[in-house]
């Protein structure tokens, strides 16, 4: 049975709280990753792993962590995890290593981990702390496929690299759209449409 | 444990056991996939000097037959070949196949260039190892980057291959550059002509 508690951080993580369209964390990677939807799945399912254990692990050692260096101590742990990443592609899926070059490492930065680590983990139990994570992480990565998809589609005429009828023959390829003002433009109109949905949604259960 | 959390020792001391355990299990998981790691580089590498030498890699179905034909067709650099892997056919040279490295936008690019016999035409081009931007400067490593170079002929003097803006006409030694991707562009250049120089000059020196 799934508890109040994890069906609260369910509709947080995913919605009322998303990272991207709410909290607006990670916006970098949201930039920088979502012009190819493969190296993006990819980059999300680094990133969901991450949040997700580094949160619980932040969360277990909460307790014998002094206060003052907590923040040295959390990044040495999604330094951790990321690099576990890291040596798992290159040892079993090296192509993919080499797709996705240094933004594997660039996961250390991306300040949804961070943030939830201080928002979160270091004041709660090891469950909700991971499940916080999770759903964190699952929340900006459906937001960064939904951006991904549009990019690649409409900047390239492909999705997943395969030929998009009409988008790869007759479509006037947007090359802005895989470039970084592209992700600007996208970024921006998910925002807007994803907070007035939320809006909307907010005024009518008043 | 909320004495010794406020002992002035225990945040360094601290610190020390945390990072040791971590450092610990990334040694340790570093050991076990190390092999593995250099195996998928080796193989790498080996492709990439295959894929530019006028080799069928179609009748090479596994890494385990590429590294066998590689090891056994492919003659290692020596000064006599100007520092360049050689394939001959009845003692007779019929391709170099020429490394080179240096500094890409983000990272070191790797990359193989084959010459034919005459020293002159190139066979083919291929990036075995590169972390520039995935969907912009990563573009080096595509078919449709890397068969320009099929067939163009080495100028003479300083620039032997020279990039033009995508949108210009081609001379028989020219290529076009990355749209979006001018510093990766202009340093694989870079890479490039000092390689081709460099050997040019050995090969005069022999």
């Amino acid at each position: 049975m799934i508890s109040k508690k994890t069906k609260q951080l369910v509709r947080e993580g995913l919605w009322t709280n998303n990272p991207i369209f709410a909290q607006v964390l990670g916006i970098c990677s949201t930039l920088a990753v979502t012009n190819l939807v493969l190296n993006t799945a990819v980059m999300c399912a680094g990133l969901i792993f991450t949040l997700s254990l580094s949160a619980m692990t932040v969360s277990i050692l909460r307790n014998v962590t002094p206060r003052n260096i907590r923040m040295m101590v959390e990044t040495l742990i999604i330094a951790f995890y990321v690099i576990i990443i890291d040596l798992v592609l290159k040892a079993y899926w090296p192509e993919m290593s080499t797709n996705l070059g240094p933004y594997v490492g660039l996961i250390i930065t991306n300040c949804i981990v961070m943030g939830r680590c201080e928002a979160c983990s270091i004041s709660n139990p090891p469950k909700i702390a991971f499940f916080d994570g999770l759903f964190n992480a699952l929340g900006y990565s459906y937001i960064l496929l939904i951006i991904a998809t549009f990019r690649e589609i409409l900047g390239m005429g492909t999705f997943l690299g395969y030929a998009v009828p009409y988008f790869s023959t007759v479509w006037d390829k947007w090359i802005i759209m895989v470039m970084p003002p592209g992700a600007f433009f996208m970024l921006a109109i998910v925002v807007w449409v994803f907070r007035s949905i939320k809006l909307a949604g907010e005024d009518k259960s008043k | 444990m909320a004495q010794i959390k406020n002992k002035f020792w225990y945040p360094v001391f601290y610190m020390f056991v945390v990072t040791s355990l971590f450092s610990a299990v990334v040694i340790g998981f570093a050991q076990i996939t190390a092999d593995r790691v250099q195996a998928n580089q080796q193989i790498a590498f080996e492709k990439a000097v295959l894929s530019v030498l006028p080799v069928d890699l179609s009748e090479l179905k596994s890494d385990l037959a590429i590294h066998n034909y590689f090891t056994e067709n492919v003659e290692q650099p020596s000064k006599e070949t100007g520092g360049a892997y050689v394939i001959r056919k009845n003692g007779e040279v019929i391709a170099y196949a020429l490394t080179m490295e240096g500094q890409g936008f983000w990272a070191p690019i790797k990359a193989v260039i084959g010459i034919e016999a005459d020293q002159k035409t190139i066979t083919g081009f291929y990036v075995y190892q590169q972390n520039e931007t995935p969907g912009l400067g990563a573009e080096i490593t595509q078919e449709s980057f890397i068969n320009q170079f099929d067939e163009i002929v080495i100028a003479e003097g300083p620039k032997s291959i020279n990039f033009k803006r995508p949108s210009e006409s081609l001379e028989p030694s020219e290529v076009h550059a990355v749209t979006g991707a001018t510093q990766t562009s202009t340093r694989l250049e870079k890479i490039i002509n000092d390689a081709l120089i460099q050997w040019r000059v050995k090969m005069k020196n022999r």
